[in-house]
């Protein structure tokens, strides 16, 4: 006790100014480590911190990691999309002319429309088909897919209302509902539909794809794939896969309202109504009463030849 | 002296007609002021880039890659290898016209390039000839500013007219004899009403308006005037017009029918379906009814008593 209350008394004045100068170069260091963290900590929030526009149009200040992009989920984005697919467009009539005296069996419209809905390559939405009706008459090439029937066979056949008409006259399928009965396979004269047999083309690429009904793409198993005048891109303003595709001038898409179809290859716009009326414009199986949308021109004056490879193969059919 | 004849006059025949096959081959009857026209900007190796991707997506399937000779030899006639003599002889502007119309089997690309386009086209073709030698155009861009176009519509006579001028420093000037097009929008492109025209003295041009041409709901159309002129370039003017039909017709699945949805089934289906349900369900009551009159007239108490 008594040596712990001398010990004070022993300390010299060298002794306390050692001290001191320990406590100062330490408060210095301290100091400096202080204000170099509260600087780092300016920097830090100038990097850290974004301004954000609310809603209500109120500009602040928050952190970084507590902002979050606002995303869709997987689900919302689905819902908005089949809503859109459901809906169309509104005040348009689409409509498709098919011209047979142009059509030399490039098959481009087939490779795009592949291409655009991940088919395989067994698979089409659109075929051209090799043509004859009698020995007598010229062969030519005849490009077929959904006729998009203003009284469909199919629509009506479908038990889960999978498969509908738009107000824009597109027939389409949707595959979030379809349950794979084929009935309308079986429903539709023009054999416009296809059954998606075994597992889709670019099934691991399109594994995180939300369905877009106006595409059908991912393209699933055990439902049906059908041409859907690419609505996709009707929307945007651009002309179907097929149309834009073929080198001859075969297409012509446009709006009935309007009167007016696009070539998809010169891009040429001319009057619908005049178009069918100077080229004896037909429908195809007119007396089933499908009122289809899409309108062919007879092969008259055919700009191009029947290959000869596929001339044999029409004469063989005709004979059987 | 006879035979000697005959065999001049066949020599003659097969010659001429030869020749004429060999013109008729090449007449695309190009205008002489077609004929002269030039690029506004220089060839270089990136414009001929830009012209190879265009080239690609639209000549390549029938013409082939430039000096390869694959070009698409089943069409009649054959379409020519690009690098070969017979395109590079002609001059930029023959190979612009022949782009833009086409002509039997070749489709005009007038709609589908634009006119930079069409010259980047041009560029690429030009690549594989070493001995080319570019001449400019000597018009001058930013004069087309300077153009003032102004469209009017008579109704009496259904025409829509346009005046094409020039402000220039010294006073405003008349267009005259330049080509003028009407189109009338519509959704995948622009289409074309009457037919070209030229302007007269007085820069005026008429063009004869169709009566069935579908407008919006209000009859309103949409009109695109184009004016090429050789020293003020390519000018557009667009204005709404209410010259159209009105259209406003209803949606195709706004009728009833077996196809539709629930709510749009035919009359005659829903009152057949409330039919047999009513008549399965009053089958049922008539059951109900008749066994709770079994249990009343079979009560034993009441027999007893």
């Amino acid at each position: 006790m008594s040596e712990k209350e001398d010990k004070p008394k022993n300390k010299t004045r060298r002794e306390f100014l050692q001290e001191l100068g320990y406590v100062g170069i330490g408060a210095v260091i301290g100091g400096s480590a202080i204000f170099a963290g509260i600087n780092y900590d300016k920097r830090k929030r100038q990097i850290d911190r974004i301004k954000v526009l609310t809603a209500e149009n109120e500009l602040i200040e928050i952190d970084r990691k507590d902002a979050g992009k606002v995303v869709k989920s997987k689900q919302e984005v689905l819902t908005y999309l089949q809503k859109e697919g459901r809906e169309g467009i509104v005040g348009k009539r689409w409509v498709m002319v098919i011209d047979l005296s142009r059509c030399r069996n490039a098959r481009k419209c087939m490779s795009s429309c592949q291409s655009a809905h991940h088919l395989r390559p067994e698979q089409s939405h659109i075929t051209t088909l090799k043509m004859q009706e009698s020995l007598d008459t010229p062969p030519y090439y005849m490009p077929k897919q959904c006729q998009h029937c203003d009284n469909p066979p199919c629509v009506a056949v479908c038990p889960v209302d999978a498969t509908f008409k738009r107000p824009d006259g597109i027939v389409l399928i949707d595959n979030e509902r379809c349950i794979g009965c084929r009935f309308c396979i079986a429903a539709c004269p023009y054999s416009a539909r296809y059954f998606n047999w075994s597992k889709p083309l670019h099934e691991q690429e399109d594994k995180d794809l939300t369905y877009n009904v106006e595409l059908n793409v991912p393209q699933r198993k055990g439902t049906i794939t059908k041409c859907l005048f690419s609505a996709d891109r009707v929307r945007e303003g651009k002309l179907p896969y097929c149309v834009g595709a073929c080198p001859n001038g075969v297409f012509y898409f446009g709006d009935e309202n309007e009167d007016a179809v696009t070539n998809g290859t010169t891009k040429e716009t001319v009057r619908f109504k005049k178009l069918l009326e100077d080229n004896g414009g037909y429908r195809l199986m007119a007396e089933l009463g499908t009122n289809p949308r899409v309108y062919y021109l007879p092969p008259k004056g055919k700009s191009y030849p029947f290959q000869d490879k596929d001339r044999e193969e029409a004469e063989e059919h005709l004979k059987g | 002296m006879y035979k000697k004849n005959i065999g001049l006059k066949l020599t003659t025949i097969i010659l001429g007609s030869l020749l004429a096959i060999n013109v008729a081959a090449q007449n695309w009857n190009i205008p002489a002021d077609q004929s002269a026209k030039n690029s506004s900007f220089p060839f270089n190796a990136s414009t001929a880039k830009e012209g190879e991707a265009i080239f690609t997506k639209n000549c390549v399937s029938c013409h082939g890659n430039p000096g390869k000779g694959n070009s698409l030899k089943s069409l009649s006639p054959i379409p020519p290898d690009l690098a070969g003599a017979v395109t590079q002889h002609r001059t930029d502007g023959d190979i612009f016209y022949i782009i833009s119309t086409g002509r039997v089997i070749m489709p005009s690309f007038k709609d589908v390039l634009t006119d930079q386009d069409r010259w980047k086209v041009i560029s690429y073709i030009r690549s594989f000839n070493k001995d080319y030698v570019q001449v400019l155009s000597k018009f001058d861009s930013g004069k087309s500013k300077l153009v003032k176009i102004t469209m009017e519509f008579d109704a009496k006579t259904n025409q829509i007219k346009v005046l094409v001028k020039a402000n220039e420093t010294t006073g405003v000037v008349s267009l005259k004899n330049d080509e003028v097009e009407l189109f009338a929008k519509r959704y995948f492109g622009k289409l074309q009403i009457d037919k070209t025209n030229r302007t007269d003295a007085n820069g005026l041009v008429v063009f004869s308006f169709p009566k069935d041409l579908p407008g919006d709901k209000n009859g309103n159309v949409d009109l695109i005037v184009s004016v090429n002129d050789d020293s003020y370039g390519e000018v557009q003017y667009q204005k709404v017009f209410k010259v159209g039909v009105p259209t406003n017709k209803p949606s195709l699945t706004e009728k009833r029918a077996i196809w539709n949805v629930l709510a749009k089934a035919p009359v005659w289906l829903i009152l057949t379906y409330l039919f047999c349900v009513f008549l399965v369900l009053s089958v049922f009551g008539y059951i109900v009814y008749n066994l709770f009159k079994l249990n009343k007239s079979s009560d034993i108490k009441n027999l007893k008593s």
